[in-house]
């Protein structure tokens, strides 16, 4: 894991053709239309013009809100690890009751968010939701209007975005070594001490990772506030886009893209520090799979009961009332006035019965699914190399290829159309735009970032020992690539699929300026019936939509959780002998991959 | 040593599979990629006109898609908002993909049009339409559109109601009882604000509006109550929240019906901004002679009446109007239009909107 020479790095062959791609893609696709979009805005007239900041620096409105969206992701990257890694614990790690539905309770987010999600915790906590209703009953002087602001937003935003953790933190939570536990116990360690000493830095990697993108959320929040914010909490996002819409303000969008942008960087680098250094897989010769845990404090076991289900029902709430409301006529979604009589089945018959029918959702499907498989194929490799070599040209193409993250998605669709709207020889004199090809390419880069980030997370606890006492036993290494190392790190690599296709399906800001004329995704479809006049049609359509979308990506996360949970439950009965992890040792290393490979997958499957 | 050796072996396994994926994601490049990704280049495919707009809402582009049909035209409709469908015209100008853009206003059109994205036609209908609510070279008037200040009649009477914006700021009455935009996105909001500024034209001003003018702005922000994402003004006006605010009037009859509340309008001493929908051929496009038939057909008397009669709009060619909602072209036919320089409002509104966005939203 030391840091390697470039020379010796560039001997190896392997290395050389992945850099010769790697350089290449970033060159055309991530660097070349960034800098063309960047020159047109930022040197107008071929001159520099230091206007934008100038303007920006002297707006109260911009420093305000650009403040709150750095105070939201700071405080983000906090409340999300509380919740989340209570949640994973709750889950996957205590002896709780009924952890299966406290699972399905918290895994709501993996199907929903942005606008509508708001918008359903409103119905339940705003001036005339259920709750607030309820509590005016018992404390009539109370304002009805309190839950606004930073707090509410922050609240929000903390529930909404705790899927990673439940996806990554509790998959890299399964590969802790329980012997390590065990010893512990034994030497007398209190749960605390064990959770706090042992467990909780071995998930170092991981929870770093997953700080970075809860400090990136908060900085981009912008439906949240929105709805919730009220006049004084909100943030920079909205002006950001208002700006890139308008050519002769785009300069001043860019710049706060920059300064957001520089800011991830700044985290980026901060926990790469971090989590140099550290060595998160098991050392123990024998690892065996982790047992869940009692909590043998009975009053303290009784407070993480009830705290899990208030959790439960505040996940699991908002999503209820917005399939209930997605029934109801679009007056009835706004004023909050929901009574089951008005329920009816018009709101989907209007949607599903248009001209342009299922075919949206066959192409978004398509993309999206093309795209999350080519981003996480492609960048299993690199995410590898970079996570092995340690030098200035590794670390120089890992900051690269977050340049995705830097720039709003408008922006980068506006590069590569400025960039491939004319025979250009990157791309063998092609020209990009007007074709299908060119959404395909931007769904891919926009969903860089995200994928390296995971895949690198989890490649760091791999045990490299593993795949050279493969080596050593004689497998060749084809073998140990695909039967060590890939089932090791495929868990992980299925939730970044999914979670990449899932968050793909219902884009606009790209596909607006990218899409074929005759291959339209689902995003634009979405946007012609629930925008512009807002009305009751557009309103009652994004509900109906988001469940529709719901329902797509439940099937997503089925398919690569549920039935994989299922098979390789099956598996394990046979494979795993009991307590009995002494043998692994002297199993061949096909059969030992193949307990590793289960040890770390399906969170939907709590261990027994 | 062994340890390296091996470490190059694995290297060499993942080289190929690298390879093969690398080569799968490089393939992608080349327009003759997999399955979805492999159709015609736009316009390459047949005669099927590309139509851009941001009026293909509420079953527009549906019934347009089929009224064209039945006609013979084959378009596809790329609906996108107003500031999204101009961008990228503007961006695709050097391979446009469009061949006929409709429905943004004069304002979107002057934009496009100074990037030099469309080419000049008159079309057969020219003559039944006024001039003056285009350019009368490259975009051509559709529909007309009053942007108007709305209230609930039922909580104020006409003599008690607001005679024009500015009474609601300088009214108690009216302060935090209006609802204000949180965002200058939008050509509604836009057209407000052309509206109020350009009474204000100061040529020594910042950005060519006097310091009155910039205070209206301002009190405007203060004293209203910010707009609430997702949530309707009607619906506002309905809970009680508001009892006032902008709205095109196309949309008032029927959100009067949904929400069941009465809301009549205002009509200022100096009128009212008119918003003019207009169509237009996009430069470059390599189907001209189906474009323009398009544009000759879409724009005729009989198919702009039939619009009209479906989506109670007001059609500015005259023979049109006979065949729209009558209470529509009654209100239109009393309804005194603002006089505007739109030259001077294009030429401002980036810069005004930045001002605003930057200085004077709370």
């Amino acid at each position: 894991m030391s840091s390697t020479p470039v020379r010796a790095m560039a001997r190896s062959p392997f290395v050389l053709v992945v850099g010769v791609v790697l350089t290449w893609f970033i060159a055309a696709f991530l660097v070349w239309p960034n800098v063309n979009v960047l020159i047109a805005t930022f040197f107008p007239d071929g001159n520099f013009s230091g206007r934008a900041a100038e303007k920006l620096f002297s707006s109260q409105r911009a420093m305000k809100a650009l403040g709150n969206s750095f105070l939201l992701a700071v405080a983000l990257s906090i409340t999300v690890n509380a919740v989340g890694i209570f949640i994973v614990l709750v889950t996957h790690y205590f002896r709780i009751r009924g952890s299966r539905i406290l699972f399905l309770g918290y895994a709501t987010t993996f199907i929903y968010g942005g606008i509508v999600l708001a918008a359903g915790y409103k119905f339940i906590y705003g001036d005339k939701g259920i709750a607030t209703s309820l509590l005016l009953k018992v404390f009539p002087g109370m304002n009805p209007a309190w839950f606004s602001g930073f707090f509410a937003v922050l609240v929000v935003m903390t529930f909404a975005t705790t899927t990673n953790h439940m996806l990554f933190v509790a998959n890299a939570l399964k590969s802790v070594d329980y012997q390590t536990i065990e010893a512990a116990k034994n030497l007398g360690a209190s749960t605390w001490t064990i959770l706090r000493r042992i467990v909780l830095p071995m998930l170092k990697p991981t929870l770093f990772a997953v700080t970075i993108l809860s400090f990136l959320t908060g900085l981009g929040a912008l439906s949240a506030p929105q709805v919730l914010g009220g006049r004084d909490f909100q943030t920079i996002t909205p002006m950001i886009l208002t700006f890139t819409n308008s050519p002769t303000s785009r300069d001043l969008a860019a710049l706060l893209a920059v300064i957001l942008g520089l800011a991830t960087v700044l985290m980026l680098a901060v926990m790469t520090r971090l989590e140099k250094g550290g060595t998160y897989f098991s050392v123990s010769k024998v690892s065996s799979e982790l047992q869940k845990q009692d909590i043998q404090n009975p009053v303290a076991n009784v407070a993480v009961h009830v705290v899990a289900y208030l959790l439960f029902a505040v996940y699991t709430l908002p999503v209820v009332l917005i399939v209930l409301y997605s029934f109801a006529d679009g007056a009835a979604i706004q004023t909050g006035q929901l009574s089951l009589a008005n329920l009816t089945f018009d709101n989907y018959v209007r949607v599903l019965t248009e001209q342009s029918g299922l075919r949206p959702f066959l192409v978004s499907v398509v993309y999206s699914a093309l795209a999350a498989l080519i981003a996480v194929g492609g960048l299993l490799f690199v995410a590898r190399l970079l996570q092995k070599y340690r030098n200035w040209v590794a670390s120089a193409f890992e900051y690269l290829l977050h340049i995705p993250w830097i720039l709003p998605s408008a922006l980068l669709a506006l590069g590569l159309i400025i960039s491939y709207d004319h025979p250009n020889p990157l791309v063998g004199g092609a020209v990009l735009t007007g074709t299908t090809v060119i959404l395909l390419i931007a769904f891919v880069t926009v969903k860089i970032p995200f994928t390296l980030r995971m895949l690198k997370a989890s490649f760091a606890s791999v045990n490299s020992s593993l795949e050279e006492a493969a080596a050593i036993m004689g497998a060749k290494t084809l073998y140990v690539f695909r039967r060590i190392l890939l089932p090791l790190v495929l868990p992980a690599a299925a939730a970044i699929t999914a979670l990449n296709f899932n968050s793909l399906l219902d884009d606009y800001d790209t596909a607006i300026f990218l899409a074929h004329p005759l291959v339209q995704p689902l995003g634009l479809v979405i946007k012609a019936n629930t925008d512009g006049a807002e009305g009751t049609e557009g309103i009652a359509n994004t509900f109906v939509y988001t469940v529709l979308l719901m329902l797509i990506t439940g099937i997503t996360m089925y398919l690569v959780y549920g039935r994989a949970g299922r098979r390789s439950g099956r598996k394990r009965m046979p494979a795993v002998p009991g307590t009995g992890g002494t043998l692994a040792g002297e199993v061949p290393p096909a059969s030992a991959t193949s307990v590793f490979g289960e040890d770390s997958k399906v969170p939907a499957v709590p261990a027994r | 040593m062994s340890l390296i050796v091996r470490k190059f072996q694995s290297l060499v396994a993942a080289t190929v599979a690298a390879t093969l994926l690398a080569g799968c994601g490089g393939g992608t490049t080349s327009p003759a990629a997999s399955g979805e990704a492999s159709s015609a280049p736009a316009g390459g495919s047949g005669e099927t006109l590309v139509v851009y707009t941001n009026s293909n809402g509420e079953g527009r582009g549906e019934w347009l898609t089929a009224k064209a049909a039945e006609a013979g035209f084959k378009i596809e409709i790329v609906g996108a908002g107003g500031a999204d469908a101009t961008n990228k015209l503007i961006a695709e100008k050097n391979n446009p993909i469009a061949d006929v853009a409709f429905g943004l206003n004069n304002m979107y059109f002057s934009q496009i049009k100074a990037e030099d994205v469309l080419e000049p036609y008159e079309p057969s209908w020219a003559g039944e339409v006024d001039k003056e609510l285009a350019d009368g070279e490259t975009y051509w008037p559709l529909v007309k559109q009053a942007i108007l200040l709305g209230y609930n009649s039922d909580k104020f009477s006409k003599d008690a109601a607001p005679k024009d914006w500015t009474d609601l700021w300088t009214k108690d009455e009216f302060k935090d009882r209006y609802e204000r935009v949180t965002g200058l996105g939008t050509a509604t909001a836009q057209l407000v604000f052309a509206g109020i500024l350009s009474r204000y034209r100061d040529d020594s001003g910042d950005l060519g509006i006097s310091d009155e003018g910039w205070k209206q702005v301002e009190q405007y922000f203060q004293n209203g109550s910010p707009a609430v994402a997702k949530t309707d003004l009607f619906a506002r006006i309905q809970s009680g929240e508001v009892d006032m605010g902008q709205m095109p009037s196309s949309i008032i009859a029927e959100r009067e019906k949904s929400f069941n509340v009465n809301v009549e309008t205002v009509i200022p001493s100096v009128g009212v901004p008119l918003a003019v929908e207009q169509i237009a051929l996009v430069k470059g496009t390599d189907k001209k002679e189906q474009a323009q038939k398009f544009i000759d057909w879409f724009g005729s008397a009989e198919v702009q009446g039939e619009f009209a009669k479906q989506f109670n709009s007001m059609p500015v060619n005259k023979e049109a109007a006979s065949q729209a909602n009558p209470e529509v072209v009654d209100f239109f036919a009393d309804l005194k239009q603002q006089d505007i320089d739109w030259d001077f409002v294009q030429e401002n509104m980036g810069a005004w909107v930045e001002k605003i966005e930057l200085e004077y939203m709370t």
